[in-house]
């Protein structure tokens, strides 16, 4: 397939998929709406976080301040403003926001950018927890005027859609090029002229702009929310997960990661909650171990590979076990022996 | 403030950043030899406790006689975590900094596990147990200051075996060896220094050491399953503070945060104590991300 084929096959899976959502409020339950909605949810932050830290390789942990800054936002202006007005300037924020963070600290690469954005995010909550105790005496805010479900499920559909077919569109762009060759060697882009720079700031407030645009929406899905839910960590760290586990670096590979979570979450949390979070601690580990590319790079190869990693462990294990390493050691050193005696 | 008021402020502040010192110690063992940055390392602290814990309410054991146990058990959790996560790791990685990516994540998906581990084995409730509670008067010039028993002992120990690993790492062949690989991995494995052994057991004596804070800590305090995390963001403050991979630098930053910590929610508020901690992370973290002791100024 060329490059054209691609585009199409792409736009042809994401159209049907956005309609195959958009008819779900008419028939599924209540519940299969909400689960849906996670899934929804966890799409557009994931798959924004791949178009931004999977191909430039810088490791954010930021994800969940800008959710918790565009949920802030909603809930101080949802009563004076339009809900579309709400999304725009939740995602305007959180751009703002990223804006000034990336200015700060993109020049820092891998571990040290990682634990900054981590760092900057608990400090954002915990100002935030000290300037509602202190000034407006509240922990948390209720939220009086809440649309209806099916405007938050067809506002984050939308939502999802748009980091979708933005990850599928700046690909074949400069500035996409540009993100791809400072992922690949940052040095080298910038000798040939790429403003890592601003490339980088703008990329980062991007990913920011559709994880406060998706907060925003969120939030009226709580009715009620204080510091400690919507800049909750976890929400950060599932999505680096579920791009991780699905391939950051591929298109489709948060969006399969992301639908295979939110119902394993469903089905395992309600009875197990325990048990969800150590099988998703599990599953990290297991796909960093040995599947680095994500599901999304899953191939027969794959599974032909671990077959031969397997029987080479167990023979190496056998070996051991019954002394033929150290028998064959010893085959080796006499036979060195005789060759330098003769 | 009186003088003794003063000495007291210090005094709760170093014992507290003796803790610091400890946890960071072995998160510094891991980072600066391994590029291990383990985020699970107060997963281990929080192991640490709750064995002490059940020690002492279920067998009756002196919660003393649990630090080298628990050093012993976490020694053994630690040696097996690398054999079966880092060891691969290292050997598939085509870098260091893809390496540092991988590591950081497996260490999240650790800290995922261990802790709802405990909280699925233990539950979600606070737990603790009385030792050595009487205060402990000590005359000073402007008056006594009196400190809670068991501090003064966590305190104590939590020096002791700081010291200890740092002598370790001053005198013997063995810190020697560890030294010269942080110095220069490839060099140090042309002088024959195996990575293969040195490796795991470092691992190993990093988690011991969050172990021993974790029975230490669990003789002042209540534990619960989240008491982990605090403890390692505390640590990575720390060990940017003292310098990646030096040892003094950690000792030094431990208790000077510690006791940053105390004065400044003396003269602010508790509820600030957080805010401070992280504020002072990033500072350090953007102007002086070599660390607060080094002169030679490192390629960070």
């Amino acid at each position: 397939m060329n490059a054209r084929q691609f585009l199409i096959r792409d736009l042809l899976v994401l159209f049907g998929l956005t309609g195959w959502a958009l008819t779900l409020p008419a028939f599924a339950s209540e519940f299969a709406v909400s689960m849906a909605l996670t899934c929804l949810m966890y799409v557009a932050l994931s798959s924004s976080w791949a178009l931004f830290c999977g191909t430039t390789r810088y490791l954010s942990l930021a994800t969940s301040a800008f959710f918790g800054i565009g949920a802030y936002t909603s809930a101080i202006l949802l009563e004076h403003m339009s809900w579309v007005q709400v999304i725009g300037l939740g995602s305007l924020v959180a751009a703002g926001v990223a804006v000034v963070m990336g200015m700060a600290v993109l020049h820092l690469r891998g571990t040290y950018f990682a634990v900054l954005t981590f760092g900057m995010t608990e400090l954002i909550r915990h100002a935030i927890s000290y300037f509602e105790k202190s000034v407006t005496g509240t922990v948390g805010r209720v939220l009086m005027v809440v649309p209806d479900r099916d405007t938050v499920y067809f506002t984050v559909l939308a939502l999802a859609v748009l980091a979708v077919a933005l990850s599928i569109a700046l690909r074949r762009t400069r500035f996409g090029l540009a993100m791809l060759g400072i992922g690949a060697d940052e040095q080298r882009a910038q000798t040939l002229g790429v403003n890592t720079r601003r490339v980088k700031v703008a990329g980062f407030a991007l990913t920011a702009a559709v994880a406060g645009a998706v907060g925003a929406a969120m939030s009226v899905r709580w009715t009620y929310i204080d510091p400690h839910t919507v800049f909750n960590p976890f929400i950060g760290f599932q999505t680096v997960l579920i791009a991780l586990i699905g391939g950051a670096a591929t298109l489709w590979g948060p969006l399969i990661a992301a639908i295979v979570f939110s119902v394993l979450a469903e089905t395992l949390r309600l009875q197990v909650p325990q048990i969800y979070m150590m099988s998703l601690g599990l599953l990290l580990i297991l796909s960093v171990l040995y599947l680095p590319g994500g599901l999304a790079s899953l191939r027969t190869e794959s599974f032909l590979g671990w077959r031969d990693g397997a029987k080479a462990w167990w023979v190496q294990t056998r070996d051991d076990l019954t002394g033929e390493t150290r028998r064959r050691k010893l085959r080796e050193k006499s036979l060195r022996e005789r060759r330098d005696v003769f | 403030m009186s003088f003794s008021a003063w000495l007291e402020l210090l005094a709760s502040g170093l014992i507290t950043g003796g803790i610091y010192a400890l946890v960071a110690l072995g998160l510094n063992l891991q980072y600066g030899l391994m590029r291990i940055l383990n985020i699970a390392h107060g997963e281990f602290l929080m192991v640490g406790a709750y064995l002490t814990w059940m020690a002492q309410t279920t067998l009756g054991l002196n919660p003393l006689f649990m630090v080298p146990v628990s050093f012993g058990v976490l020694f053994v959790l630690g040696y097996v975590v690398h054999r079966l996560c880092f060891r691969r790791l290292t050997a598939t990685s085509p870098n260091l900094d893809v390496f540092e990516a991988r590591g950081l994540m497996v260490a999240f998906g650790l800290m995922f596990l261990v802790q709802n581990f405990a909280s699925w084995m233990w539950g979600g409730d606070l737990r603790g147990y009385d030792f050595l509670t009487e205060p402990v008067h000590i005359p000073l010039p402007g008056g006594t200051a009196q400190f809670a028993g068991n501090k003064l002992m966590v305190f104590a120990l939590a020096l002791l075996f700081s010291g200890a690993l740092i002598v370790l790492m001053r005198t013997t062949l063995l810190g020697k060896g560890v030294r010269a690989l942080m110095q220069s991995p490839t060099g140090a494995q042309l002088m024959g220094i195996n990575t293969r052994q040195l490796h795991p057991l470092m691992f190993g004596i990093g988690l011991g050491l969050s172990g021993v804070a974790g029975a230490l800590l669990s003789m002042s305090y209540t534990i619960s399953p989240s008491m982990g995390e605090p403890y390692t963001v505390t640590a990575l403050i720390v060990i940017t503070l003292g310098g990646f991979g030096s040892m003094g630098g950690a000792l030094a930053g431990g208790l000077l945060l510690g006791v940053i910590e105390a004065l400044g929610m003396h003269f602010t508020n508790p509820s600030l104590k957080a805010l401070l901690s992280y504020v002072v992370f990033i500072a350090v973290l953007l102007l002086r991300p070599e660390g607060l002791f080094t002169r030679k100024s490192r390629k960070a």
